[in-house]
C-alpha cells in the first residue's frame, strides 16, 4: 500500500498533496496500519492478516462506494441495511427453496436492490422528503416485508442454499483458501466508480448536484435521473453483498445487515467525504474503508479488547471531522492566494 | 377555524397518523380499544422514547440532529448501575453521575457542532461509536461483566422507577408529561422557542438578529444527551439492573417518532404537541400490534409505511401552509 | 363525521366480539419470547402456535409477544410480561433472561393469580422462586457445558467461545457454561468477544474467528451461539487453513448446520429443541386452565441434546418429516 501511495504522490508537489481530500485518510490509514502492525506482529503483516481485513473491507467497501457517491451528491441511504438480508433471502428462496437456476436467484436478489433503490430515488426526487427519512422508512418497510414474506413462503427465518460450483466460484469462494473473491469484485467496483466520478462527465454532475442542486438543474443536468440512478447503485451494491454472503455462507438469514448502515457511512466519512456535499473522492473512500477494516480486524491480531476498536473508530471519525475543516481552510486559502 | 387551517398546523399529520393507525388496527386487527387504552405497555414505551424525543425535536427544529442518543441511554443506565450497584455508593452519586455523563457528551457534541462546519449527523455518529466502545470497555474493566445489578433505595424508586396507579404504568410517564409541558412552554410561549425556530429557518440571519446561536445549539445538544442518560438511569432504577447495548434501534425509533410528529428534518418547522402525538402513535404501532390479530412479523412494514405516509402528509400540508401564507400576503 | 361514525361502529363491534369470545371457557395464553426474525425463536414460536391450535379449537388463543430488538432485553421483556397481564391473559409463558429486571414482573403475574410457566431460561430454580407451575427448556449454562464437555472428551482441550453480542446475559451464560464444561475435563476455555459493530454480519464473524485462530494457534475447540454465527465460524476455520485441526460445536441447528456435520466441517450441534419448549409450555398451561390438570414432573428438559456425525442422519429424517 505504501508503494502505491508514493507512486500517487510522485506527480504532485507536497503542498497540493496536503490539500487533496484523500490525504487525511491516507495518513489515518498509515497510522492505524503501523499501530496494529506493531501490536499484531508477523501474522498481521503476512498474507493471512491482509486477507483478513481485505475480506471485511471488500464487503463494506462495495456498499460504501455508492453510499459515498450519494453523500457527495448530498443524499443518504439508510435502507442498505435491510437490502443486504432482503437480497440474500430472495436469492436463497428462489434458488434454494424453489430450486430455480442460480442465475435466477442472483438476478432476483439484485432486482430487489435495484427496486428498493428506484423507490428511494422516486420518493426523494418526487417529494420534498429528505433522503434520510425516506430511506429510514424504506428500511423498516423492507425489513418487515423480508421477515413477513420469508415466514409466509418458507415458514422460517433462515433458508439454506447450496450454490452450484460456478456461482460459488464467482461469488463465494476463497482464493488461496483465504482471499474472498469479493475482494476482486470490490477492486472492479472501485475502478468503475473511479471512472464514473473522476473521469466521466457524470462525476462532475454528481459534484455539481452536491454543491448546489438548483443551479445544477438550471445548468441542464438531469438531477432527478442522476439521483435515482445513484440510489439504484447503492441498492445494487447492498444486494450484491447480500448475494455474495449467501454464496459464501450457504444460508440466508432475515436478521442482520443493520451493521452495514453506519459502517458504510463511517468508511465514507473516514475517507474524507462529508455530507456537506460536493467534495470527496473514490480513492478517499477506498482508504477510509481499508482503515475501518484494519481497525476492526487488527484488534483480534493485537489481542486488544474489541471495544477498544469502537473507541478507535469513533476517534478516527472525529479526527476526520476535525481535519476536514483544516484541510478545507488550507484549500480555500490557497485558492484565494492564487486569485 | 376552517378545516384547512387545522390541517396546516404542524401537529395535523401526527393526529391523522394516530387515527389512521388506530383505524387500521381496528379494521384489520380487531383490536379491543378498551384493553388497549387500559394497557400500560405502550404508554410506558411512549414515555421512554418521548423523554428523549422532546429535546431531539427541539434540536431538529433548530436544524441539527443527534444520533449519539442511542449510546447515551445505555450509558446512563450503566453509569447508575456501576456507581450504585457495583461500588455501592449512595444513589445520589449515581444519579448525578449519570446526568453528568449526559452533560459532558452533550457539551462535546455541541462544541464540535458550533466550532466545525461538519454536519451534526457525522459528529454524533462519531460520539455514538466512541461511547458504545467506552461504555462496554469501561464496564468490562470496572465490573468484569456487561450487565450489572443494583438495588435502589425507596426514595429513588418512588421518584424515578416505580409503578403508579396500582398497575404497571411507570413513573417515567409523569416525567414525560411534565417535560412535555416544560418543552411546550419553552417552544411556544417563550422567546427561546422563537429563537430555535429562527435558527432552523436560517442560521446566519438568526445570528445577525442577535440570537446567541452557538450557545443555544450547545444547550440543545446537552439537552438531548442528558435526556437520554436520564431515561437510562430511570430504567436502571426501575429494573434493578443495567446492561450494555448498542442502542442502534432507539436512534431510528426516536427519529421516526419526531418526524411522524411533524418536525421537519431540515429545521424551522414543528410543534411539541405534534411530537407528543407522534411518539404516542409510534408507541401504539410497536406495542399495539400485540393487541391485534396481525402477525407481529409485519410490524416493521407498518412502521415504514406509516413513516412515509406521515412525512408525505406533512410535506403536503406544509406546502399548503406556504401557499396560503403567500396568498395572504398578496391579498 | 362519517369517519367518526365508522370509528365508533367498528370499535363497538370489536369490543362486543371480544366480550363474546372472552365469556366462553377458554385459555388466552400469552407467550413472551425472542424477536420474531431470530431463527431459533421463530421455531419456538411455531411450537407455541402449533400447540395453540388446540387452545383455539377450545375457544382460546395464543399470542406471541417479543421485543423489537435485544438492545434492552431485560426491561423490554419485563414490559411484555406486564403487557400480557394488562391484556387479560389467562396464562403466561415467559423466559427468565435477566432475573433482576424480570422477577418483579413475574411476581406480579403470580400475585394476579395467573398461572405461569417459565421456559427457555432460568431453570427450575427460577420457577420455584417465582411460584411458577413448571420449567420447560434447556438451560443455557448447561447447553454450553455440554458443548465444552463434548469438545474436551474428544481431546480438544483448548477452547474459545465466540460471543457476538457482549452484554446479553444468555450469551454470557452459554460461554460461561462452555468454559466450565471444557475445564471439567481438564481443558482451558476463553472467550472471543466481537465488537458491537459486527453483530449480524457473517463476514465480520468469520474474519474475527480466523484472526483469533491465527493469532492463538493453540486453540483447537470453538463454540458458537446460533446458526448464523456457527456457519460463519466454520467458514472462518476454513479460511484460517485449520479445517480438521480446530473442531467446532454450535448452538442450535438448521439445514446448513446439518450439512456441515455430515460433511465433517462441524463436530457437533447442541440442540435445545426450541419447538418443544414453545409446544409444551403452551400445552401445559392450556390443559391446566381448561381442565385443572398438571404435570407432576418438574423441570421438563428439552435439551441439551447433542447432534454429531453419529446421529445426524436421524435428525435429517426428522427435519424431512417436519418434526424439527
Amino acid at each position: 500500500m505504501t508503494t502505491q501511495s508514493s507512486e500517487q504522490a510522485s506527480g504532485f508537489s507536497l503542498g497540493s498533496l496536503i490539500r487533496r481530500p484523500e490525504t487525511g485518510s491516507l495518513i489515518g490509514f498509515i497510522v492505524v496500519y503501523v499501530f496494529f502492525a506493531i501490536l499484531g506482529g508477523a501474522v498481521f503483516l503476512g498474507a493471512p492478516g491482509w486477507s483478513s481485513w481485505l475480506n471485511i473491507a471488500a464487503e463494506v467497501g462495495i456498499i460504501a462506494l455508492p453510499v459515498g457517491l450519494l453523500m457527495i451528491s448530498g443524499e443518504f441511504d439508510m435502507s442498505v441495511g435491510s437490502v443486504v438480508p432482503a437480497s440474500s433471502m430472495m436469492a436463497a428462496v428462489l434458488s434454494g427453496h424453489y430450486e430455480l437456476p442460480a442465475l435466477v436467484g442472483i438476478l432476483g436478489g439484485l432486482g430487489v436492490g435495484l427496486l428498493v433503490g428506484f423507490v428511494n430515488g422516486l420518493i426523494v426526487t418526487r417529494t420534498t422528503i429528505p433522503s434520510l427519512i425516506a430511506t429510514i422508512g424504506m428500511m423498516f418497510a423492507v425489513m418487515g416485508l423480508t421477515l413477513g414474506l420469508a415466514v409466509l413462503v418458507k415458514g422460517s427465518t433462515s433458508v439454506s442454499y447450496v450454490p452450484d460450483a460456478t456461482s460459488k466460484q464467482l461469488l463465494g469462494t476463497f482464493i488461496g483458501g483465504m482471499f474472498n473473491v469479493s475482494i476482486f469484485w470490490w477492486v472492479g467496483f472501485v475502478a468503475i466508480y473511479f471512472f464514473v466520478l473522476h473521469l466521466s462527465p457524470l462525476g462532475s454532475w454528481i459534484f455539481a448536484i452536491g454543491g448546489d442542486r438548483e443551479s445544477a438543474r438550471n445548468a441542464g443536468i438531469p438531477t432527478n435521473k442522476l439521483t435515482i440512478t445513484l440510489f439504484m447503485a447503492s441498492g445494487f451494491g447492498a444486494a450484491f453483498v447480500g448475494i455474495a454472503q449467501v454464496m459464501t455462507y450457504q444460508a440466508a438469514q432475515v436478521a442482520g445487515g443493520q451493521s452495514f448502515i453506519f459502517n458504510s457511512i463511517m468508511c465514507v466519512v473516514i475517507g474524507g467525504v462529508l455530507l456537506t456535499g460536493g467534495a470527496g473522492s473514490v480513492i478517499g473512500i477506498l482508504l477510509g474503508t481499508m482503515t475501518f477494516a484494519v481497525v476492526n480486524q487488527g484488534i483480534f491480531f493485537a489481542s486488544l479488547d474489541p471495544n477498544v476498536g469502537s473507541i478507535i473508530i469513533g476517534a478516527l471519525l472525529l479526527a476526520a471531522v476535525l481535519s476536514n475543516d483544516t484541510f478545507r481552510a488550507l484549500a480555500m486559502n490557497y485558492a484565494t492566494k492564487k486569485k | 377555524m376552517d378545516i384547512m387551517t387545522i390541517l396546516r398546523r404542524p401537529a395535523a399529520a401526527s393526529v391523522i397518523s394516530l387515527i389512521g393507525v388506530l383505524l387500521f388496527y381496528i379494521v384489520f386487527g380487531g383490536v379491543d380499544l378498551g384493553k388497549l387504552s387500559g394497557a400500560a405497555s405502550w404508554v410506558n414505551y411512549a414515555a421512554r422514547i418521548g423523554i428523549v424525543a422532546l429535546p431531539v425535536a427541539l434540536l431538529m427544529i433548530s436544524g441539527e440532529i443527534d444520533i449519539s442518543i442511542g449510546a447515551m441511554i445505555p450509558a446512563g443506565a450503566m453509569t447508575t448501575a456501576i456507581i450504585a450497584g457495583h461500588y455501592e455508593l449512595p444513589m445520589i452519586f449515581a444519579i448525578l453521575g449519570a446526568l453528568t455523563i449526559g452533560v459532558v457528551v452533550g457539551l462535546f457534541n455541541g462544541i464540535l457542532a458550533v466550532r466545525t462546519s461538519v454536519p451534526t449527523l457525522i459528529i454524533t455518529l462519531g460520539t455514538l461509536v466512541a461511547m458504545q466502545g467506552i461504555v462496554l470497555a469501561g464496564s468490562k474493566l470496572l465490573t468484569g461483566g456487561a450487565s450489572v445489578p443494583l438495588t435502589a433505595p425507596g426514595w429513588a424508586k418512588t421518584i424515578f422507577g416505580d409503578f403508579i396507579w396500582g398497575g404497571s404504568h411507570q413513573v417515567v410517564i409523569i416525567w414525560w408529561l411534565i417535560l412535555a409541558v416544560v418543552f411546550w412552554f419553552i417552544m411556544h410561549q417563550s422567546k427561546y422557542g422563537n429563537w430555535i425556530f429562527a435558527m432552523g429557518g436560517d442560521k446566519v440571519s438568526a445570528r445577525n438578529a442577535g440570537i446567541p446561536v452557538d450557545r443555544i445549539t450547545i444547550l440543545l445538544f446537552v439537552g438531548t444527551a442528558t435526556a437520554a442518560s436520564f431515561v437510562g438511569m430511570c430504567h436502571a432504577i426501575l429494573f434493578n439492573s443495567a446492561q450494555v447495548s448498542g442502542g442502534m434501534n432507539d436512534i431510528f425509533n426516536i427519529i421516526v417518532s419526531v418526524v411522524v410528529g411533524g418536525v421537519l428534518l431540515t429545521g424551522g418547522f414543528g410543534s411539541i404537541v405534534g411530537v407528543f402525538i407522534g411518539t404516542l402513535t409510534f408507541a401504539i404501532v410497536i406495542k399495539g400490534i400485540d393487541f391485534t390479530s396481525i402477525d407481529r412479523n409485519w410490524a416493521n412494514l407498518i412502521i415504514g409505511v406509516m413513516l412515509l405516509l406521515a412525512v408525505g402528509m406533512n410535506e403536503t400540508f406544509r406546502k399548503k401552509a406556504m401557499t396560503a401564507a403567500t396568498k395572504k400576503k398578496k391579498g | 363525521m362519517k369517519l367518526t361514525n365508522r370509528f365508533v361502529a367498528s370499535a363497538t363491534a370489536t369490543i362486543v366480539a371480544a366480550c363474546v369470545a372472552g365469556s366462553a371457557m377458554a385459555a388466552d395464553i400469552y407467550v413472551i419470547g425472542g424477536k420474531p426474525d431470530d431463527p431459533f425463536w421463530s421455531r419456538v414460536k411455531k411450537g407455541a402456535e402449533d400447540a395453540g391450535v388446540v387452545a383455539e379449537s377450545q375457544g382460546g388463543s395464543v399470542t406471541w409477544l417479543g421485543p423489537q430488538n435485544y438492545d434492552n432485553l431485560g426491561p423490554d421483556a419485563a414490559e411484555l410480561i406486564r403487557q400480557a397481564i394488562d391484556q387479560g391473559a389467562d396464562a403466561i409463558v415467559g423466559p427468565d433472561w435477566v432475573p433482576e429486571a424480570m422477577d418483579p414482573a413475574f411476581e406480579a403475574v403470580v400475585e394476579a393469580g395467573i398461572p405461569l410457566v417459565i421456559y427457555n431460561a432460568g431453570g427450575l430454580e427460577a420457577a420455584d422462586k417465582l411460584g411458577a407451575l413448571n420449567y420447560v427448556g434447556a438451560v443455557d449454562y448447561k447447553s454450553g457445558y455440554a458443548a465444552g464437555e463434548y469438545q474436551g472428551n474428544a481431546g480438544n482441550l483448548n477452547g474459545a467461545c465466540v460471543n457476538t453480542l457482549p452484554g446479553a446475559a444468555n450469551i454470557e451464560a452459554f460461554c460461561d457454561g462452555f468454559n466450565a464444561g471444557i475445564e471439567s475435563v481438564g481443558g482451558t476455555g476463553s472467550v472471543l468477544q466481537l465488537p458491537a459493530t459486527s453483530f449480524g454480519d457473517a463476514t465480520a464473524v468469520a474474519q474475527a474467528v480466523r484472526a483469533h485462530l491465527l493469532q492463538n494457534p493453540e486453540i483447537n475447540a470453538l463454540f458458537a451461539i446460533g446458526d448464523a454465527d456457527t456457519n460463519a465460524a466454520v467458514s472462518g476455520i476454513q479460511q484460517a487453513g485449520k479445517s480438521g485441526e480446530v473442531s467446532i460445536c454450535g448452538m442450535n441447528f438448521n439445514e446448513s448446520i446439518l450439512a456441515n456435520i455430515q460433511a465433517g466441517t462441524q463436530a457437533c450441534a447442541i440442540d435445545q429443541q426450541g419447538y418443544q419448549q414453545g409446544f409444551f409450555a403452551v400445552s401445559i398451561l392450556n390443559n391446566y386452565v381448561n381442565y385443572g390438570v398438571t404435570i407432576p414432573t418438574r423441570e421438563i428438559l428439552t435439551g441439551p441434546g447433542i447432534i454429531d456425525a453419529s446421529n445426524v442422519e436421524l435428525v435429517i429424517e426428522g427435519v424431512k418429516a417436519g418434526a424439527r
